[in-house]
């Protein structure tokens, strides 16, 4: 145990030291501090009010209605411009020239053509220069889609008073409920905070696990093998080894976990320094991490780090240089990718089949029951079911990967196919 | 014949290998205190022995005790110092760091490694170095660094595979030194080595092996009495000249290796050199030198296994 001991803090003094280790803990909270205040700088700057032209051709009020309606509580200030149809093309033509011009007082975003056809068929068109900007786009379908409803229900001789009030729009307030108590999460924060963990434990596993790797493949091509085995158990090396990098990641999440909780508490502070006022600018609360989801997070991040390590450790003693060992984890890589590629429909329905059966099968289990656990109630019993079978599947990886580990990190040449791997597993 | 005085003994170890047998049923025997040279050209099997009897690998047959019990190289290793074959260390950790570390997983303290460390490394020029990492030192620096990993923990047993290769001569001596000193001071050591000149300055026993099997094995003296006793040193004015017709002799010469300034002569059986001196006097040869000499290992060597099995390559380590 001394030597394991030995090995381990050998591990994490040598990458704590290490230069992209400091770098990486350093801008760690820095990019952290830019997520709070970047989105609204942004959120300032793209916010201005957009200017348009309502190209109305209509034989009706219908244009006229819909520019009153931007005049609004919505972000665009509109100016109808009355076009008779054989004129349409020539006034679009000049009109574009003005979209997005340096003059100032003529500029416009662009320009929205209504014809009759708008209430009949809602077809409607829009040139501008924000045409990518989904918000743009969906406040304009919006605005018009609203107006064409009413337009559409007077028309047929609804009393406008009763339009008037069944298009008052709904406004949806989102509580999560946890332990059959309302949290103060909205779902958004909810959502954030599911995604944030499958981020940092997708993250976590692969760097970590490709840091465990790395050092098989030194130790291999440096030949200091040689000396380390004479002296260590194969698995003692191994053992102190993933320990050692797994607590350099313990280190790092401490670090950020602890800025990071002192940055949202100085966040009014820190948006000072960049004039930014964050009370009025932003509508989006940060999700309240419960400990049972750090409990969680932890010990899946242990367990499914153990399993991904020992894997990585043994595709890379297979391996006879750093280029080989990353064609070798490859298909480590891709079990790791799974859950990542039906991470939408974990987080849409997190009492789904897909989530359940994820988050109980042990290579997806470490990603998929954290992201779960954070988006929905999890029934205890599954939790533990889940841990079973990854403490389970870990063990029995580990007895594989310690086998090839122990033959392979002697082995110099050609790679082993997979007959050859068995072998290497069955030799005493 | 293992006694408590004996430090590594194998028997009938035999090494598999898909396709060729790496060493076959090789039997020998280190008695505590001297230096025993295990000689044999390159691919003979002696790095394959070696690491069985550090138990890196398992032998297929046989079985190796050391220090007269049974306990692995492994849970021995803070009695064995081990230089491998092939040397490496990790290239960016500093080099005291990495000699305590090497020495602490061999069950050393921390503080002891520490200033042991230190000696060292001020012995042998390095003390500048200490804070330096790995990758800033010349190949020659890490050469140094690696063998002062092997004998930091004052291991019982020092077991080198090519010690001397990849060092320039000047440091070739200095390690020399040092494992002369260790040995006087009761360390035993077993290094291999397929330049037989060098063991045969340096080791009190041997164990010659080509092919995997041991061709002969004992202390030097014994080898040499068993294998020779019949060769002769011999140059004459103006290098060999005029010798031909008496080197022709087959009733008197066995055989000649001829060097151009000098021969070493074998004597044919029966003939005896008293004889070949008469006869080189009488054909009026101005004998410069007549040494009966005891053969040297590399010619008992060849002598054994015939000159194809030598090594391909004369004083040039091969430094992979």
């Amino acid at each position: 145990m001394r030597k394991v001991w030995v090995v381990v803090r050998r591990e994490f003094i040598e990458r704590v030291r290490n230069k992209w280790f400091i770098a990486s803990t350093i801008l760690g909270p820095i990019l952290m501090g830019a997520l709070i205040v970047v989105p609204i700088l942004m959120a300032e700057r793209g916010g201005r009010e957009r200017t348009i032209v309502v190209v109305d051709v209509t034989t009706s009020d219908f244009g006229r209605r819909v520019t009153d309606r931007f005049s609004g509580r919505v972000p665009v200030q509109a100016t109808r411009l009355a076009v008779p149809l054989d004129r349409l093309e020539a006034v679009a033509d000049s009109l574009a020239g003005l979209v997005g011009t340096q003059a100032e007082q003529a500029a416009i975003d662009g320009f929205l053509i209504l014809t009759d056809a708008t209430v009949e068929d809602g077809s409607a068109e829009y040139r501008g220069g924000n045409v990518s900007s989904l918000v743009d786009m969906s406040v304009l379908e919006r605005v018009v889609r609203e107006v064409v409803l009413v337009e559409r229900l007077n028309r047929v001789g609804v009393d406008p008073a009763l339009v008037s009030r069944a298009t008052i729009p709904v406004s949806l307030t989102t509580v999560g409920i946890r332990g059959g108590k309302a949290t103060e999460d909205s779902g958004e924060a909810t959502f954030l905070l599911a995604y944030a963990l499958w981020f940092i434990l997708y993250m976590a596993i692969l760097l970590y696990g490709a840091q465990v790797s790395g050092s098989v493949v030194e130790e291999k091509t440096s030949r200091v093998i040689e000396v380390l085995i004479s002296s260590l158990r194969p698995f003692e090396l191994l053992g102190g080894k993933i320990v050692g990098v797994g607590a350099v990641g313990l280190f790092q999440f401490l670090i950020w976990g602890i800025s990071g909780k002192v940055m949202l508490d100085q966040s009014e502070t820190i948006a000072g320094w960049f004039n930014v006022d964050l009370a009025g600018a932003t509508s989006f609360s940060l999700p309240v991490v419960p400990a049972s989801t750090i409990v969680i997070f932890l010990v899946y991040f242990f367990l499914g780090y153990f399993l991904y390590a020992a894997m990585f450790a043994a595709t890379a003693a297979m391996s006879g240089s750093e280029a080989e060992s990353r064609q070798a984890q490859f298909p480590v890589i891709m079990l790791l990718m799974i859950p990542t590629v039906l991470m939408l429909s974990i987080l849409q329905q997190p009492d789904g089949e897909v989530a359940v059966a994820l988050s109980l099968i042990p290579f997806c289990s470490p990603i998929a029951m954290p992201v779960r656990w954070a988006a929905a109630e999890v029934p205890i019993g599954e939790v533990a079911l889940s841990i079973a079978l990854l403490a389970a599947t870990l063990l029995l990886v580990t007895w594989v990967a310690g086998r090839i580990y122990r033959v392979g990190i002697l082995m110099y040449g050609k790679r082993p196919n997979m007959a050859e791997l068995a072998r290497w597993v069955r030799t005493r | 014949m293992t006694t408590h005085d004996t430090v590594v003994s194998v028997a009938g170890v035999t090494k598999r290998y898909a396709g060729h047998t790496a060493v076959h049923d090789l039997s020998l025997e280190i008695p505590k205190g001297v230096i025993y040279g295990l000689l044999g050209p390159n691919g003979a099997g002696k790095t394959t022995t070696i690491r069985m009897i550090m138990n890196i690998i398992v032998p297929d047959e046989g079985r190796v005790e050391l220090f007269g019990g049974n306990a692995t190289g492994r849970a021995m290793a803070h009695r064995i110092g081990y230089l491998p074959e092939e040397r490496g260390l990790y290239r960016k950790m500093r080099v005291s760091d990495l000699l305590v570390f090497l020495a602490e997983i061999k069950g050393t303290r921390r503080s002891v490694a520490k200033s042991e460390a230190e000696r060292w490394l001020e012995r042998l020029g390095l003390g500048d170095w200490r804070e330096k990492k790995i990758d800033d030192l010349s190949k020659g620096m890490q050469q140094k660094v690696q063998f002062i990993a092997t004998v930091l923990h004052q291991p019982d047993l020092l077991i080198l595979d090519e010690p001397f290769s990849g060092f320039d001569p000047v440091n070739t001596a200095l390690m020399k030194d040092i494992i002369v000193e260790l040995a006087r001071a009761g360390t035993t050591v077993l290094f291999s080595t397929h330049i037989m000149e060098q063991a045969e300055k340096l080791c009190r026993a041997v164990c010659i092996i080509a092919r995997g099997t041991k061709v002969v094995d004992g202390p030097v003296t014994a080898v040499k009495q068993q294998h020779g006793g019949r060769h002769v040193m011999v140059s004459v004015d103006g290098g060999l000249q005029g010798t031909e017709r008496i080197f022709a002799d087959r009733t008197l010469v066995g055989n000649v290796d001829d060097y151009g300034q000098y021969a070493e002569v074998e004597m044919a059986d029966g003939a005896t050199s008293q004889a070949l001196l008469g006869a080189l006097v009488q054909a009026g040869l101005n004998v410069t030198q007549f040494q009966v000499a005891e053969p040297t290992l590399n010619k008992i060597f060849i002598d054994l296994v015939g000159p194809e099995a030598t090594q391909p390559r004369a004083e040039e380590v091969v430094d992979a």
